[in-house]
C-alpha cells in the first residue's frame, strides 16, 4: 500500500519537476522565440480550439482530421497486414514468393516512403493511405506469420478430424492462438502510424495536425510549433496508455501471463 | 538491533552493491577451540501488510570447532538458509550473537567465509579458472598466488585440466565441484554448504560425498553443512544439530565419533541412522 | 552438393539441396524485376523509373565525387548521434534498473519521450539551432536514447539474482560486480540495442536532413522530392539503404560470433 502510494507520488513528482524545470529554463532564456513557458503553451492551446487558424478552421477540426486519417489507415494496415499475414502462413506459394519482399519493406526508410506515395498519389488522402500501408502492412504481416508458424498444430489437426469448415477453423482455432500476436502487431503499428500520419500531414497533406507543424514552423512561430507538438503528444499518449492498456487487460483477463 | 531490508532483501542488485553490514559486529575472539560460535541468535521478520513480525529463528546456539564438520538437519523452508545468510554476514539478526574466529595469523581481518550454494552459481561467461580468480580477486587475495590456488583446488576436486572448460559444458556434478573448489581456493576461516547435493541424482550425489570426505582429509575446512537428509548428515559430520521449525530452533545436538573413513553401510552407522530418524521425524512431524 | 546432379530413389534426376532453397527466391526476384520493368513501361521514367534506369542513375552519382562527401556527411552525424544515444540509453537503463525510486521517476520522462514523432524534434531541433550539424544529431539522440534505455532497462530485470548473491557472498566490490557479473549478463541487451540504434538512427538521419542540415543524404532525398524526380530520389534512397545494411551485416554479425562463443546460439 505505502508503496504503491509511493510510486503515484514519485510518477506525479517526476510529471511536475519536468514542468517546473521547463518553466525555470524558459524564464531564464527569456525568449519566446527559442522557449516559451507552459502557460503561454496552455493559453495558445485554448486559443486555437477557441478561435479559427489560418486554414479558417479552429483546433478541433484539424485535430478530429488527423485522428480520421489514422483511424483509417491504422485499420487498412491491420486488416491488410492480419490477411497476408495469415495467407503466407496457410498457404505455402504466397509464403514463398512474399518472403523476400519483407525485409526489404521494413528496411525502407519512412520518409522515402513518404516521399514515394506523395509522388505518386499525389498531395492527396489516398498518398496518406498508401505510405502508411507500406510501412505498417509489412511489420503486421511479419507478426500474423510468425504467429500462424507457432500455433499448435495438433489443435489444427483435431479439427480437421472433426471436419471443421473452414470458417470455423479461423475463428475459434487460430484466432484465438494468433491473439497475442494481433495484439503486439496492433500496438506496434498504431505507433508506427501516427507518427507516418504527422510526417505525411507535415509534407503533403491539408489540415491536420502535422499540416500546422508545418506552417508554424514556416512562421518561426516557437509558441505555435510547441503547442501543436504538446497537443499531439498529449493525445497520443491518452490514446496510447488509456486506450490501449484497458484493452489489452480485458482481452486477455483469461490469460493473465500473456499480457505483458 | 533494527531489521535492514535493503540487505536482506537484494530485491535489486544495487542492494546487492551496498556494503554488508552485520546487524552486530562479529566479534574476532582468539579463543582456539571453535572456528564458529553462535550464542541465542534470534531473528524477526516484519510480515508485510500487517505491523507484525514473525520469528525466524529463536534462540540459536551451536559452535563449530576448528577442522570439524557439523551439520544442520532441518526439514526445507524451516530458517535454515537465512541462518547460513546470517553467519554468512548478508543478513542481520536482531538478538544473541554470531562470532567467527579467524585462522590463527589472521586476528583482526574480516573472516574469510566460503560458501557452497544448493546450486552451483557459476559465472557461465568465464572459465572454470577464471571463476575462481573471481573470488580470488573479490577476496583480495595477492594475484601472484592465483595460479597455484586455482590448480590445487581444481586437483583436489578432480577436475584437474578444466582450467580452460566453460561451465555449461560441465554436468551438474561437475560444476558443483568447481563451486567447491571456488569456495576452498579463498583459505576460508569457515565452509557454510547449503544442500550442495540436493540436485543432483542419488548417484551423483552419493561420488560427491565420498568425494568431500577425502577433500576434508586433506584440506581440513571448517564446515557448516545444512541438510533434509539425516542419512546424508550422519555420514558426513562430526555433530550434528537437529532443527525444527516455524520458528526455527535447535533441538538436540548429537556427536557422530565414527571414526574416518566411514562407509555409508557400515552397521554403526546404520544403526545411529535409525535412532535419530525417529527421535528427529517425532519432534518435526509432531509440529503439523 | 557441388552442382552434380544426383539420383534418387526412383531413378529421376534431382537439383542439390542448396540451389532447391535458393530457387524459390531468385525466381521471385527475377520475377519481381520483371514486374517491375512491365509496370515501368507505362509510365514516364522520371516518374516510375525502371530497374535499368535505376541503377544507372546510381552509377551516375557515385561516379561524382561530390556524391561521397554528402554521404560521408551524412554518415558521420548518423555515428555521432547513434554513439551519444547508446551512451546515454546505456546508463540510464542501468541505473533505471539497479535503482526502483529512478525507475519510477524516469518511466514517465521515458513514455513521453517515446511518443514525440522525429518529425517534431527535427523542426524543434531546427528552430533552437539552425540549418547545422547539431539538429540532426540532436534529432537523433532523442528518439534514439530512450529506447536504448528501455531496452537495457529490460536487461537488468533479467539479471540472475542468484549470482549477485553469490558476488556479494564472496565480498565483490563495486567495479567487480559490475564488470564481471551484471554486464556480461547485459550483453545482449546492449547488443541488440546496439543494432536498433543504428537502424533506427540512419532512418531518423535522413527525415532530420530532410530539414535541418541543408546536406546530406536526407537533404538530396527533399531536394529531388521537390524537383519530383523519383528516379533520382530512389537512386539515392536505395543505394544508401545498401549502404546501411552491408554495415549491420559487416559489423553486427562477425562481431556477434566472436562475443557468444560460450552460448552458440546467441550469435545466430
Amino acid at each position: 500500500m505505502a508503496s504503491r502510494l509511493k510510486s503515484i507520488g514519485l510518477r506525479t513528482g517526476s510529471i511536475i519537476v519536468l514542468l517546473l524545470l521547463w518553466a525555470a529554463a524558459a524564464e531564464l532564456m527569456n525568449d519566446p522565440q527559442v522557449l516559451p513557458g507552459p502557460l503561454a503553451i496552455a493559453r495558445t492551446i485554448v486559443a486555437d480550439f477557441k478561435t479559427p487558424g489560418p486554414e479558417g478552421e479552429s483546433a478541433y477540426f484539424d485535430v478530429g482530421i488527423t485522428l480520421a486519417r489514422i483511424f483509417i489507415t491504422f485499420s487498412a494496415s491491420m486488416v491488410a497486414g492480419i490477411g497476408i499475414g495469415l495467407a503466407m502462413g496457410l498457404n505455402r506459394l504466397c509464403e514463398r514468393s512474399l518472403l523476400a519482399l519483407i525485409p526489404l519493406m521494413l528496411t525502407m526508410p519512412t520518409i522515402l516512403m513518404v516521399f514515394l506515395a506523395i509522388m505518386w498519389f499525389g498531395y492527396s488522402e489516398a498518398g496518406g493511405l498508401v505510405a502508411v500501408m507500406a510501412v505498417v502492412t509489412p511489420f503486421v504481416t511479419v507478426n500474423m506469420y510468425e504467429g500462424t508458424k507457432a500455433m499448435d498444430k495438433s489443435l489444427t489437426e483435431m479439427a480437421v478430424t472433426f471436419k471443421a469448415p473452414r470458417s470455423l477453423l479461423l475463428r475459434k482455432v487460430y484466432l484465438p492462438q494468433l491473439m497475442p500476436y494481433i495484439f503486439s502487431a496492433f500496438r506496434y503499428a498504431f505507433g508506427e502510424t501516427w507518427k507516418i500520419v504527422a510526417l505525411a500531414e507535415t509534407f503533403g497533406l491539408k489540415f491536420g495536425i502535422g499540416y500546422m507543424f508545418f506552417f508554424w514552423f514556416e512562421q518561426f512561430d516557437m509558441t505555435q510549433v510547441l503547442a501543436w507538438i504538446i497537443m499531439f503528444v498529449v493525445l497520443m499518449l491518452i490514446l496510447e496508455h488509456g486506450v490501449f492498456a484497458r484493452l489489452e487487460s480485458r482481452t486477455f483477463a483469461w490469460r493473465a501471463s500473456v499480457a505483458r | 538491533m533494527k531489521f535492514d531490508p535493503s540487505i536482506a532483501r537484494a530485491a535489486s542488485p544495487v542492494a546487492a552493491m551496498a556494503p554488508v553490514i552485520p546487524g552486530q559486529p562479529v566479534r574476532q575472539d582468539v579463543s582456539v577451540a571453535s572456528a564458529i560460535t553462535i550464542d541465542r541468535l534470534t531473528k524477526r521478520f516484519p510480515v508485510p501488510g500487517s505491523g507484525e513480525e514473525f520469528v525466524v529463528l529463536h534462540d540459536i546456539s551451536l559452535a563449530v570447532d576448528d577442522g570439524k564438520f557439523v551439520s544442520i538437519v532441518g526439514p526445507s523452508g524451516c530458517g535454515k538458509s537465512t541462518l547460513l545468510n546470517v553467519i554468512a554476514g548478508i543478513e542481520s539478526y536482531d538478538g544473541g550473537s554470531v562470532t567467527i574466529h579467524p585462522k590463527a595469523g589472521r586476528a583482526g581481518a574480516e573472516p574469510r567465509i566460503g560458501y557452497v550454494f544448493q546450486s552451483p552459481r557459476l559465472l557461465n561467461w568465464l572459465t572454470v579458472e577464471h571463476n575462481i580468480r573471481f573470488v580470488l580477486e573479490a577476496q583480495n587475495v595477492p594475484r601472484q598466488r592465483w595460479q597455484e590456488l586455482v590448480a590445487k583446488n581444481l586437483e583436489m576436486v578432480g577436475l584437474a585440466g578444466q582450467e580452460r572448460n566453460y561451465p555449461l559444458n560441465l554436468s551438474g556434478g561437475m560444476q558443483q565441484r568447481v563451486a567447491i573448489a571456488r569456495a576452498l581456493a579463498i583459505e576460508p576461516d569457515i565452509l557454510l554448504m547449503d544442500e550442495p547435493f540436493s540436485h543432483l541424482d542419488a548417484i551423483t550425489a552419493r561420488k560427491m560425498r565420498f568425494d568431500l570426505m577425502e577433500i576434508l582429509q586433506r584440506a581440513k575446512p571448517t564446515i557448516l553443512f545444512v541438510t533434509h537428509d539425516l542419512s546424508e548428515a550422519v555420514f558426513l559430520s562430526d555433530n550434528i544439530y537437529m532443527m525444527s521449525t516455524k520458528p526455527a530452533r535447535i533441538f538436540k545436538r548429537v556427536a557422530i565419533d565414527v571414526p574416518r573413513p566411514r562407509k555409508p553401510e557400515d552397521a554403526t552407522i546404520l544403526d545411529l541412522e535409525k535412532t535419530l530418524v525417529r527421535e528427529f521425524f517425532s519432534v518435526v512431524e509432531a509440529k503439523d | 552438393m557441388r552442382g552434380r546432379l544426383r539420383q534418387n530413389k526412383t531413378g529421376h534426376r534431382r537439383l542439390p539441396d542448396s540451389i532447391g532453397r535458393m530457387l524459390p527466391g531468385v525466381l521471385t526476384l527475377t520475377a519481381g524485376l520483371v514486374v517491375w520493368k512491365a509496370i515501368s513501361l507505362f509510365f514516364f521514367p522520371l516518374f516510375f523509373p525502371g530497374p535499368g534506369l535505376l541503377l544507372q542513375r546510381m552509377i551516375e552519382i557515385y561516379s561524382d565525387p561530390a556524391s561521397y562527401v554528402v554521404v560521408e556527411e551524412t554518415l558521420s552525424r548518423i555515428f555521432a548521434g547513434f554513439v551519444i544515444s547508446m551512451l546515454i540509453g546505456t546508463s540510464l537503463g542501468l541505473v533505471m534498473g539497479l535503482r526502483r525510486s529512478i525507475e519510477i521517476f524516469f518511466d514517465s520522462w521515458i513514455m513521453v519521450l517515446l511518443t514525440f514523432p522525429a518529425i517534431c524534434w527535427a523542426f524543434l531541433s531546427v528552430l533552437w539551432f539552425g540549418l547545422s550539424q547539431t539538429a540532426p544529431i540532436f534529432t537523433i539522440v532523442l528518439i534514439v536514447f530512450p529506447y536504448v534505455a528501455m531496452n537495457i532497462w529490460a536487461g537488468t530485470k533479467a539479471v540472475e539474482k542468484d549470482l549477485v548473491f553469490m558476488a556479494r557472498v564472496y565480498r565483490a566490490d563495486r567495479s567487480l560486480m559490475l564488470r564481471k557479473v551484471l554486464i556480461p549478463q547485459l550483453m545482449p541487451y546492449i547488443f541488440s540495442s546496439l543494432r536498433i540504434s543504428l537502424s533506427l538512427s540512419w532512418k531518423i538521419a535522413l527525415v532530420a536532413e530532410a530539414f535541418g542540415a541543408g546536406s546530406g543524404v536526407g537533404q538530396q532525398l527533399i531536394y529531388w522530392f521537390q524537383d519530383t524526380r523519383v528516379d533520382m530520389m530512389l537512386a539515392w534512397g536505395v543505394s544508401f539503404m545498401i549502404v546501411m545494411v552491408l554495415i549491420d551485416l559487416l559489423v553486427f554479425r562477425t562481431w556477434a560470433r566472436r562475443t557468444f562463443a560460450w552460448r552458440p546460439q546467441l550469435a545466430a
